[in-house]
């Protein structure tokens, strides 16, 4: 017994001084910057490359990859854990007992030693109590007779003290409730398809991604994504089921902010992504007969075109394009651009790039500009710069004109740039007979200047044809965050405790007066004497005003 | 009966002491309660989007007559007692006419707004909201000359000068943000309304006006204008760095992206910002503190010395400042959580942000201990304040600026 105090006692006095605690404050503070700079749970490719082999080893031996999990932060989040306990045993009763007992007299030299005090005299020693006590009504009194002494004591905010209780137990019981989260819970992540099922979730744990399976199925519904004009999302919306032993036992919209629970697991609307939209593509051949295939796809899959080596690898797809059309500086105006499909074009010989693909032309002020599409040589959507084709692409008939046009040109070289332009001339004038007939297209000075800008650009496509969106069929997977948390709850009552105590800790301070009443010669002298324990100027102020409350209250007690 | 005679005692009858403090300040929270329970049981119950609307409406003003009714009902039940349990109202009471003040001057400023035709989401240029934040933006400034000027000159003319300017700033700021909380329903009809805490420029102005308040609150109570010369500095710096945002196009008013369409948002930063602004008051004591300590070593009889505060003032008023503040940001931050919990589907990700919140808060929990350990004092204490905000300062820009996160949409583009 005497072994284990002595043991004990001096390490739960060292964990629970004061230097001890903020020590570790500190040092938590400092480790904590360090998982702000390393950016967490990256991939491990990354940090390699990032950091070359040396660093990269090092850091991930101290884990500081997956830095808030790593032993040695675990260790100091305990040691602050046995510091609050120290520290709470070591004072707790000694707090509880300074509280209750209440020392009802106050010796002279004690009194020396304080600032705050005066001195009163008084004709009538009922009125002069009855004065004090309505001075400060809501205060707790006691009475001490010592001889012929009376003393007066009282107290104000004694429960002050229940504040260092209540914010040291808080946090030890929010850090337990912490840790009751990271060892009982879970928190992963699942894509569900629109019509699709999935009852796995996925989630890193340090530098490996593990699965779990949950005891229930998620069906996805539907899923909705609302816009502002600005073309940014206004709301995510899906629509899920739970299927449970086949049986489907609830169905719920769950938007972000807005959860749905289920059997102490909650769902949430994380993210949201292609589903595997079908998209058909027209494939404009730049030959000389110039047909049209179709190309028919899924995202996240590929098309191989039979004709030709090349390929097409579908990456996403938009329903709307939503971009500000203004220069820099000019007021914003926005626009949809229409869907559009991304897709990685391949083929012997060609560079492999990212291509954008819409599938409207592009208008500016009501003038059809003719059909266009991005392309970003980097493969990133940041580098995509546009293409205009020219040509309308969405309207067949344009593209017959074209190529009935490019028939009927004139093969040979002509004599003069007069007689080459008035047979072009020609050329148009016959095609559009044979394409439009009698009709001619309202908007035929861009029609014109369409086909005029298709000549200069198509002939220099390197690819065998030009891809056009042409119809689509667009299906999302929400992506769901599932997360079962038993310590939650825990920490909310720390919290609210936390609070409350830090409240009664630095709003309410412990204010004393004792009061010596004495009798002497028909006349009675008060020794007024005040103490506070925090907040001394604002005590400084109430115990000035108290000198003449006390005589403004004993006047009217005598005149009443 | 003593409260009766006391107050005709006191010559001077004021609306802010007393038995009518007392009444004024139970028909304000009777009001409040009538807001909040109109929201609770009315018939259309509470939407978001019409609530500012229907607190003018005949039903809201209704609603908020019968709580003032019952409030003054209280208030007389009550006022029987002594005049010390007034205590309560009188400091409460010049707050809630504060924030009165700033709905009136918002509801005065909307008859200036330009016609519609004048607004749109494109071109914000016209909104009138500019211009009083322009009028803040001058206010501070001069306020924050006025009071480093005091320290100089000490005269008490000026230093009243700037003590005005800064309320003058205070009261524009706040009503600023006001109306624009208002125009934002005014812009693409009224699709993206919402409160002015969304993005940097608007906190900013917030973080103004709270360090001014604190500050402002601390030096009437502890009669400490010299300090002024130390924070309100801090408040001209943020300005420029505000019209700085405001020249790349920071201040805008853009619609909410859906992880921040949440009552949340509007306790969590406003509470945040409480703890910034204190922790910035903090700062400048202890800067002053330090600045003192010097004179006095090197200069005794220094003019400064009479203007600036004690040292052990000083020293009181940095950790009242932490007083205000830590509870409040302790507060925000379970509030942040409770609504990651919510959104994000944790309460703690570690995310940069949040990560930076709880450095912030144990660099003022050690300073709280620090106190009170007998090795640390005065100049340690005075530093640790200072080094104290400029961690903060990183939690709230260099966070956005610099790391990346779950918190990015207070991100500079
Ligand atoms: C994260 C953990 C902690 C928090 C949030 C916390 C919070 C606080 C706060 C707010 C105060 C009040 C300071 C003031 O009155 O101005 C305080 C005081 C104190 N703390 Fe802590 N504390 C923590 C950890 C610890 C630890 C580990 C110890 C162990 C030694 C400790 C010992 C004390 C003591 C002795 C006081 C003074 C109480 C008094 O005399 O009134 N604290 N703490």
């Amino acid at each position: 017994m005497s072994f284990i105090n002595q043991t004990f006692k001096p390490i739960l006095n060292r964990l629970g001084s004061m230097p001890v605690a903020i020590l570790l404050l500190v040092l938590l503070a400092v480790a904590s910057v360090i998982g702000t700079v390393l950016q967490q749970n990256k991939e491990q490719a990354d940090y390699l490359f990032q950091f070359g082999p040396t660093w990269y080893w090092t850091f991930r031996a101290l884990g500081l990859f997956d830095m808030y999990h790593t032993w040695w932060f675990m260790t100091i989040l305990g040691l602050l854990m046995f510091s609050l306990s120290a520290c709470l045993i070591r004072n707790t009763p000694r707090f509880l007992k300074e509280m209750k007992s209440r020392k009802g007299t106050m010796s002279d030299n004690a009194r020396k030693h304080i600032d705050y005090k005066f001195d009163l005299t008084f004709g009538s020693k009922d009125k002069a109590i009855a004065a004090i006590k309505s001075s400060l009504p809501d205060w707790k009194w006691m009475e001490t007779k010592v001889g012929d002494t009376l003393w007066l004591r009282g107290d104000k905010g004694r429960f002050q003290k229940w504040g260092y209780i209540l914010v040291h137990s808080a946090m030890l019981v929010i850090l337990i409730g912490g840790g009751m989260s990271v060892q009982f819970g879970f928190r992963g992540n699942m894509a569900v398809p629109e019509g699709g099922k999935e009852s796995e979730i996925s989630f890193l744990n340090g530098t490996s991604t593990e699965y779990l399976k949950m005891p229930f199925e998620i069906r996805c519904d539907d899923f909705e994504i609302n816009f502002f004009s600005t073309g940014a999302p206004s709301e995510f919306r899906s629509t899920l089921t739970i299927i449970e032993d086949g049986k489907e036992v609830m169905t719920s919209d769950i938007i972000v902010n807005e959860p749905l629970y289920y059997k102490g697991v909650r769902i949430y609307q994380a993210s949201f992504g292609d589903g595997g939209s079908k998209v058909n593509l027209n494939l404009f051949r730049l030959t000389k007969k110039g047909n049209v295939d179709t190309a028919t796809g899924q995202i996240y899959t590929q098309f191989q075109d039979p004709y030709s080596d090349v390929s097409l690898e579908f990456k996403d797809f938009r329903p709307y394009n939503i971009e500000n059309m203004a220069a820099a500086g000019e007021p914003k105006d926005f626009k949809d651009m229409g869907p559009s499909v991304d897709f990685v074009i391949r083929g012997e010989g060609l560079t492999p790039v990212l291509v954008r693909s819409f599938m409207n032309p592009f208008m500016m002020d009501d003038a059809n500009q003719g059909s266009f599409i991005m392309v970003s040589k980097t493969g990133d959507a940041r580098d995509f710069e546009s293409y205009s084709l020219g040509l309308d692409f969405s309207n067949p008939k344009e593209w017959e004109l074209f190529q009935s046009f490019i028939r009927k040109m004139p093969a040979e070289v002509a004599s003069s740039q007069e007689a080459e332009q008035r047979a072009n001339l020609n050329a148009f004038r016959a095609a559009l007979d044979e394409v439009y007939g009698e009709v001619r297209p309202d908007d035929l000075p861009m029609l014109g200047n369409r086909v005029i800008q298709a000549l200069r650009v198509l002939p220099d496509m390197p690819w065998p044809f030009v891809p056009i969106l042409e119809d689509y069929d667009q299906t999302y997977y929400t992506g769901l965050q599932l997360a079962k948390d038993p310590g939650m709850d825990v920490v909310w009552i720390g919290s609210g405790v936390l609070v409350l105590g830090l409240c009664i800790m630095f709003y309410i301070a412990h204010r004393k007066v004792w009061i010596k009443i004495e009798e002497e010669d028909g006349e009675v002298k008060l020794e007024v004497t005040g103490m506070s324990n925090r907040n001394p100027v604002a005590f400084e102020q109430e115990f000035e005003d108290l000198e003449q409350q006390i005589k403004d209250a004993y006047e009217q007690g005598v005149s009443s | 009966m003593t409260a009766v005679t006391m107050d005709a005692k006191t010559s001077s009858i004021s609306i802010f002491t007393g038995r009518i403090a007392h009444v004024r300040a139970w028909a304000y929270l009777g009001m409040i309660a009538g807001l909040a329970a109109m929201a609770m049981f009315s018939g259309d119950g509470y939407v978001e989007d019409n609530f500012v609307f229907q607190m003018f409406s005949m039903q809201g003003v209704t609603w908020m007559a019968g709580g003032a009714v019952f409030g003054v009902a209280y208030a007389f039940a009550t006022s029987a007692r002594k005049f010390r349990a007034f205590r309560f109202s009188e400091i409460l009471v010049p707050w809630l006419d504060g924030a009165v003040l700033m709905v009136a001057l918002m509801g005065l400023y909307t008859l200036f707004e330009p016609s519609e035709a004048m607004i749109s989401y494109e071109d914000q240029s016209n909104l009138f909201s500019g211009r009083i934040v322009m009028t803040m933006n001058i206010a501070f400034l001069f306020s924050a000359l006025c009071y480093i000027a005091y320290l100089f000159a000490p005269d008490s003319f000026i230093g009243k000068l700037g003590t005005i300017t800064a309320w003058t700033g205070v009261y524009a700021g706040g009503s600023a943000l006001l109306l624009r909380w208002y125009e934002s329903y005014l812009l693409m009809g009224g699709d993206i309304g919402h409160a002015p805490v969304s993005n940097l420029y608007e906190v900013f102005i917030l973080l103004f006006c709270i360090i001014s308040v604190v500050y402002l609150t601390l030096e009437s109570r502890h009669k400490a204008r010299g300090l002024g010369a130390f924070v309100m500095p801090i408040v001209a710096a943020g300005i420029f760095f505000a019209i700085w945002l405001e020249s790349i196009g920071q201040s805008d008013i853009k619609p909410l992206v859906p992880a921040l369409q949440s009552y949340w948002m509007k306790i969590h930063v406003p509470l945040n910002f409480v703890g910034y602004g204190s922790f910035a008051v903090a700062c400048g004591a202890g800067m002053a503190w330090l600045v003192r300590n010097r004179v006095e070593n090197r200069n005794p009889d220094s003019k400064l010395l009479a203007i600036l505060p004690s040292l052990k003032q000083l020293d009181q008023l940095s950790y009242k400042a932490v007083a205000i503040g830590f509870p409040a940001f302790t507060l925000a931050t379970i509030l942040g959580a409770a609504w990651a919990a919510e959104a994000w589907g944790g309460y703690w990700s570690w995310d940069p942000k949040e990560t930076w919140a709880l450095i912030v808060w144990l660099v003022y929990g050690a300073y709280l201990h620090a106190r009170f350990s007998h090795g640390l004092q005065g100049k340690t204490l005075a530093w640790w304040c200072v080094i104290g905000f400029v961690v903060t300062i990183f939690c709230f820009v260099g966070v956005n600026m610099y790391l990346s996160g779950l918190h990015s949409y207070g991100q500079l583009t």
